[in-house]
């Protein structure tokens, strides 16, 4: 449940955005960026769906290319979650 | 142009360290990258990286789940909660359910969700029954649970608040006689949230060097030639290795709203037993939504007990980083994914499962 995620933005309806990351796309809610307003394009990182900071998008590959390391490292059996 | 990872390797082998340095994390995500990029076995043999209480799973209190496990067998009500709790065994009578997992095979409704907003969609979608939200995990979790609750739950969504500050953890371990480590990388998506100069102490109140770091091995190994350095140098700071998300002050919104919404009480730790001001309840304004205002006569507080994992099982002692975790004698044994005894080798982010899934099969 510890597990942040990068995403990018590509929609947003109030408090909640549509969020991709490797071509799969979540809602994300952006209650708690409130302080730092946020718009389609932008990169965040997110935690059990909810936008906690804004990154770049260097960054954001960065995350993506280490989590693509270590799920390719991992046995079948076990799985890595975001619960 | 930035640092890489084999140059920062370098650049620690590089530095005159004579004696033994432990440096501990305090994250499942630090422990997982650090495990997975072969970081341990690629720094000079004089340096020990133990994983610390950085499982919200693994400490999560033993009679919260044992609370969870009965609401839902015996009272109508659906308990949704993070996939990761759901095999986390509680300690009972062979014969009886010992996890949430159990108690969904039984036929209880228990349903595992990934986000705060599944909780609150379940909850709408199903407005006559009651739903409770098993809330476990440390500030980054805790964040959007505050989020969730300050704009507005249905009446039908209730809590079982366990989430827990991680560096009231740390401040326990420095403050007793052994701590067991010289130097902290200290979380960065917990600092994220909460600001960076939530671990000041370590430097100010404790003297040992600290460095927050983010979850690719550059920053990491960023992290521990950082405070490497500051031990060689004898020139302790606060180093924030992950300056691009952790902000001095973190996220201030996502505080504020903790605040609106919780306040900090005395909490047990399993394994640890209470820390002080390390826990949350829900405030007087949101108490309506607590499962203990609805459900009173399932806190049994006779099983709130320090150290109370499983017979045999040195999870208690893996997650305050005293033993590791192939140095427990259940470890490949009794104790494996498939048939896990303790909760470290139940959540992905806890230090056994991590090690076992980084290919280390055998205990010593």
């Amino acid at each position: 449940m510890c597990l942040g995620i990068p995403m990018q933005i590509k929609s947003i309806d109030q408090f909640v955005a549509r969020c991709e990351a490797k071509g799969v796309e979540r809602d994300v809610n952006l209650f708690m960026m409130q302080g730092e307003p946020v718009e389609v394009g932008d990169f965040v990182m997110v935690h059990v769906g909810y936008a906690i900071q804004k990154m770049t998008e260097q960054q954001a590959r960065s995350s993506w290319e280490l989590y693509d390391e270590m799920l390719s490292s991992l046995e079948p059996n076990v799985e890595v979650g975001n619960a | 142009m930035s640092i890489n990872a084999k140059q920062w390797l370098k650049l620690i082998h590089e530095l005159p360290i004579k004696e033994t340095v432990k440096i501990m994390n305090v994250c499942g995500g630090h422990e997982r990258s650090i495990t997975m990029s072969g970081i341990r076995g690629a720094l000079p043999k004089n340096i020990e990286l133990i994983p610390g209480p950085g499982c919200p799973v693994c400490i999560c209190p033993e009679e919260d789940v044992y609370q969870a496990i009965q609401l839902a067998l015996k009272e109508p009500i659906t308990l949704v909660t993070y996939g990761d709790m759901l095999r986390v065994p509680v300690n009972v009578k062979k014969s009886d359910i010992k996890s949430l997992e159990q108690a969904k095979a039984s036929g209880a409704s228990v349903v595992p969700i990934a986000s705060p907003m599944e909780a609150v969609k379940i909850a709408n979608d199903h407005p006559d029954d009651t739903i409770v939200f098993f809330a476990a995990g440390f500030e980054t979790t805790t964040a959007p649970t505050a989020a969730m609750i300050a704009q507005g739950i249905p009446d039908n969504l209730l809590l079982l608040l366990s989430g827990r500050l991680t560096w009231p953890a740390i401040a326990l371990l420095l403050d007793s006689e052994t701590p067991g480590f010289d130097a902290l990388v200290a979380p960065g998506h917990v600092a994220t949230v909460m600001g960076e100069s939530e671990w000041d102490f370590v430097v100010t109140k404790h003297h040992l060097p600290a460095a927050i770091a983010g979850f690719t091995p550059e920053t990491l190994l960023a992290a521990m030639y950082s405070v490497l350095r500051q031990k060689i140098e004898n020139n302790y700071f606060l180093d924030n290795c992950y300056p691009e998300l952790v902000l001095p002050e973190g996220n201030v919104w996502a505080k504020n709203t903790i605040n609106k919404v919780m306040n900090v009480v005395d909490a047990t730790w399993r394994g640890v037993g209470v820390i002080p001001k390390s826990g949350f309840e829900l405030n007087e304004n949101y108490r309506q939504s607590d499962v203990n205002v609805h459900f009173p006569n399932y806190r049994d507080e006779a099983r709130n007990m320090a150290g109370k994992m499983p017979p045999g099982c040195d999870c208690a002692k893996v997650v305050l980083g005293k033993r590791y975790p192939n140095q427990c004698k259940l470890y490949g044994t009794a104790c494996t994914p498939q048939h896990p005894i303790g909760p470290c080798m139940v959540s992905d982010e806890g230090a056994c499962r991590i090690w076992w899934a980084g290919g280390l099969r055998e205990s010593v």
